[in-house]
């Protein structure tokens, strides 16, 4: 499974700050990603409603992989050490001769 | 999975955001793995700095994945309770890729 | 057995291309420029061929210009903004140097 797709599967429950390619900022809960990593957050709320109260009557909200241009995470639930070691796999396993699709 | 949870948003009313930074809400009908919408009894939600916000009918819309930034579901209690007439803010940035 | 060793070894430290530059600046603290005049500097802890990031103890800076109205000089504005925990797009990037020299 792709390195950012478990990584975001791993956070979900938890509280993210989605920023977003047309400077928007979405709070919420993490409720599911996928492969494109477009997420799903719930009881979201928007740092500056008064400059953007556009998302109002909105709860929860899916937002496409493609327009997010940053994600704010929760630091003490992120394992470091664990994800260095993911990458180096994932780009050793990037580098091997492609057997069969596991 | 994110996108199989737009699923159980077939019938209800949603509000899209599209990467030119309109908002367009109505009845969603269907989509598929690029996020390509089908929207009926769709209405834009025009915002200005000088103005309420403004609605402008138009009816069944189709918006391809690629314009689309967020779909949000529409609360309705939410929804009732806020006076769009007030609502005075700049419309949303494009999406700079 | 010994060769093999060496071998792995040697893999470890191979800079075959450009991403292995990538590789060994994971947990080192990296420079990474982004579209729309972003400037990042933080710790890298995971990446990607997409170069999707996770960066720690992030701080971002923001240069925007503005046109002097009446002079028509080109005023150079900063902003900067501290992250504990930065996951970034790939699709944003625009390059990334290496380990940062001390004090930087």
């Amino acid at each position: 499974m792709p390195l950012f797709y478990s990584f975001f599967k791993s956070l979900v429950g938890k509280e993210v700050i989605v920023e977003l390619k047309n400077d928007l900022c979405i709070c919420g809960t993490l409720d599911s990603v996928d492969q494109y990593l477009n997420v799903k957050l719930n009881d979201i709320s928007v740092p500056d409603p008064d400059k953007y109260p556009h998302m109002l009557s909105v709860r929860n909200c899916f937002i496409r992989g493609s327009v997010v241009r940053y994600v704010q995470l929760p630091a003490e639930e992120v394992d470091t050490v664990l994800l260095q070691d993911a990458t180096r796999k994932e780009v050793a396993q990037g580098k091997q001769p492609q057997k069969s699709a596991s | 999975m994110a996108l199989n949870s737009l699923e159980p948003l077939v019938g209800h009313n949603v509000s899209v955001v599209t990467a030119d930074g309109r908002v367009i809400v109505g009845i969603l009908k269907g989509y598929d793995q690029t996020v390509n919408m089908i929207l009926a009894q769709s209405h834009e939600r025009v915002y200005s700095s000088g103005a309420g916000v403004e609605k402008v009918q138009l009816g069944l819309y189709i918006i391809r994945g690629d314009n689309i930034a967020v779909i949000g579901e529409i609360d309705e209690e939410m929804d009732g309770e806020i006076n769009l007439a007030d609502i005075r803010a700049e419309p949303l940035n494009t999406v700079v890729h | 057995m010994a060769a093999e060793g060496e071998d792995e070894a040697q893999q470890a430290v191979a800079v075959e291309e450009p991403l292995d530059l990538v590789r060994l600046s994971l947990d080192e603290r990296i420079f990474v420029k982004l579209r729309n005049n972003r400037e990042l500097k933080g710790r890298l802890h995971a990446y990607d061929q997409h170069l999707n990031m996770i960066l720690s103890e992030v701080e971002e800076i923001i240069t925007t210009m503005e046109l002097d109205e009446e002079t028509f000089e080109e005023i150079y504005k900063t902003t900067k903004r501290n992250v504990p925990m930065l996951f970034v797009r790939g699709d944003g990037v625009i390059l990334i140097s290496p380990p940062l020299r001390a004090g930087i």
